[in-house]
């Protein structure tokens, strides 16, 4: 008991950074720079947390309570879902549907539009409705997706879904399907580039321009959180494909998430180096692929069944 | 279902063709023709081992070297030849004609047993042929570029050769053969008649020639 509590802690409170700092570092050696140090994040968040806030005479209180409800949404997707391998033997984790995860996380997603709008600037309006449009083929993409899986699985449960054995053919399309869903959702290359300065060619970004200080930490953390959760998933997934995943203890199976996540996160900044953002017409196009590998996966995993 | 290798074969060039249905370039087209004939060249390599006749070793070398390498080069050819880079602008978005695609993939699959002779084994390659077919009639019912629409045509015929090779004892060689000559001649002639449009026209865009006078 006191192993998990200590891997979920460390799951919660030094992943997500660390993460978020070498996928920061693998950019920066592909642009030939040295770049910021990988614990940079953290220092941000130190940084960020002790600074005053400014807040637009026309906000709401949907603009100040977003960020706070955003990072718990963050937290509990993070505890619950199985990204880092470890599978919590919590009482009330048995309720963990992946409908209902999914749905939370969407949640979060609606209050950031809601508070982007609620600024009264354009550029938050833009954001919004981008998002939205991002979201209407990344949502049944991640459903049916996870949905394949869980047919395979005979359960809707997260836990049993990721404890379960799955088709290598199976994992590795909703894998590479869920990695083409983290993409988007989480707002990286070739759908948006998180480093821009060009508000008109941003979509996340774009929501969260009016924030600043603590709202800034708070959104910050939580978005290391979901890339986390995202990635975190793709890995698990791909890693089924590997027969022998499966017989590993937990011990084991810990250390081998990591590193994977470590990598996938190490592959996005690559491919952020190498790839330019898609035109905005084209974003579609990118993300049915997506949601096409995903029906396949489930119109395999139901002839399986 | 029981995947024989055969039916995976036929499953890959299922996909690819789906694949084929999003995206635009027309050198990623003519790559996943390229990909699709080569799998099906694979299923006469393993059913000339099943079956231990050499004639099907020979069949494959001559679809792999005409269909699977000619064919795509000579449309390559043309298409830098008339400058044509992506299909600008389809009837339907790239995105709908992948969902309708892998929808076509689905309808094949579950269409199988209807189509398949129960004597042969691979059950699994009538619906993917017939996927293909369907896929083939998709794309050229929804390209703008003639060369677009003769991509779609040979994946129809990528989808019959598939059908005829998996559901029946084969043809006669010199039939087999013929068929694929005469494929090869069908899209020479249809390669030199596109480039003489181009060359009038100053393009090959088909929703622009729908009247004799303009």
């Amino acid at each position: 008991m006191l192993l998990l509590t200590t891997i979920q802690s460390v799951n919660i409170l030094i992943v997500p950074l660390l993460l978020v700092g070498i996928i920061r570092k693998v950019k920066a050696l592909m642009q030939n720079r040295i770049g910021a140090p990988i614990l940079q994040p953290f220092y941000d968040l130190a940084k960020l947390v002790r600074k005053a806030e400014t807040i637009s005479k026309t906000a709401s209180w949907v603009f100040i309570w977003t960020p706070r409800v955003g990072l718990a949404v963050a937290v509990i997707a993070a505890l619950l879902v199985p990204w880092s391998g470890v599978i919590l033997p919590l009482e009330w984790a048995s309720a963990t549907n992946f409908l209902l995860v999914i749905y939370l996380l969407a949640l979060g997603k609606f209050l950031t539009m809601l508070a982007a709008i609620d600024t009264g600037s354009a550029f938050g309006g833009l954001g919004a409705s981008r998002e939205a449009t991002i979201s209407m083929l990344v949502e049944p993409t991640l459903v049916i997706g996870i949905g394949a899986l869980a047919l395979g699985a005979g359960s809707t449960n997260l836990l049993t879904i990721y404890a379960a054995r799955t088709s290598p053919f199976v994992a590795v399309l909703v894998g590479t399907a869920l990695v083409l869903a983290a993409l988007a959702e989480l707002s990286r290359m070739p759908v948006d580039d998180p480093t821009t300065h060009l508000e008109l060619t941003m979509v996340h970004e774009a929501m969260i321009l009016e924030y600043s200080g603590r709202s800034l930490a708070l959104i910050e953390y939580a978005t290391a959180l979901r890339t986390c959760v995202f990635l975190g998933l793709a890995t698990q997934t791909l890693l089924h494909a590997w027969p022998s995943y499966q017989a590993l203890p937990m011990l084991l199976r810990y250390p081998i998430s990591l590193a994977g996540l470590m990598a996938l996160g190490a592959a996005v900044a690559v491919a952020e180096g190498v790839l330019v953002k898609l035109k905005w017409r084209s974003v579609p196009n990118f993300l049915a692929f997506a949601a096409v590998m995903s029906l396949l996966a489930a119109l395999i995993s139901a002839a399986q069944a | 279902m029981n995947l024989s290798q055969i039916d995976l074969f036929a499953a890959g060039a299922a996909v690819l063709a789906v694949w084929m249905c999003g995206v635009t370039h027309v050198k990623a087209q003519l790559w996943g023709l390229a990909l699709q004939t080569v799998m099906l060249s694979g299923i006469c390599v393993l059913q000339g081992a099943a079956e231990n006749q050499s004639q099907l070793f020979a069949l494959a070398v001559v679809v792999f070297l005409v269909k699977g390498v000619g064919i795509p080069v000579f449309l390559e050819r043309s298409a830098k030849r008339m400058d044509i880079e992506r299909d600008k602008g389809v009837s339907i978005s790239p995105t709908l004609t992948l969902m309708i695609g892998c929808g076509v993939l689905f309808i094949g699959y579950f269409l199988a047993p209807d189509f398949a002779v129960p004597a042969m084994m691979n059950q699994g390659s009538a619906g993917m042929a017939l996927a293909l077919i369907f896929i083939g009639m998709l794309l050229m019912i929804t390209r703008r570029l003639a060369l677009s629409q003769v991509i779609g045509f040979l994946t129809m015929e990528n989808g019959i050769f598939l059908y005829s090779l998996t559901q029946t004892r084969h043809m006669p060689m010199l039939v087999e053969m013929g068929i694929v000559f005469e494929v090869l001649i069908g899209v020479l002639v249809a390669g030199v008649f596109i480039f003489r449009i181009n060359r009038s026209f100053e393009h090959i865009d088909v929703t622009d020639m729908r009247r004799l006078r303009h």
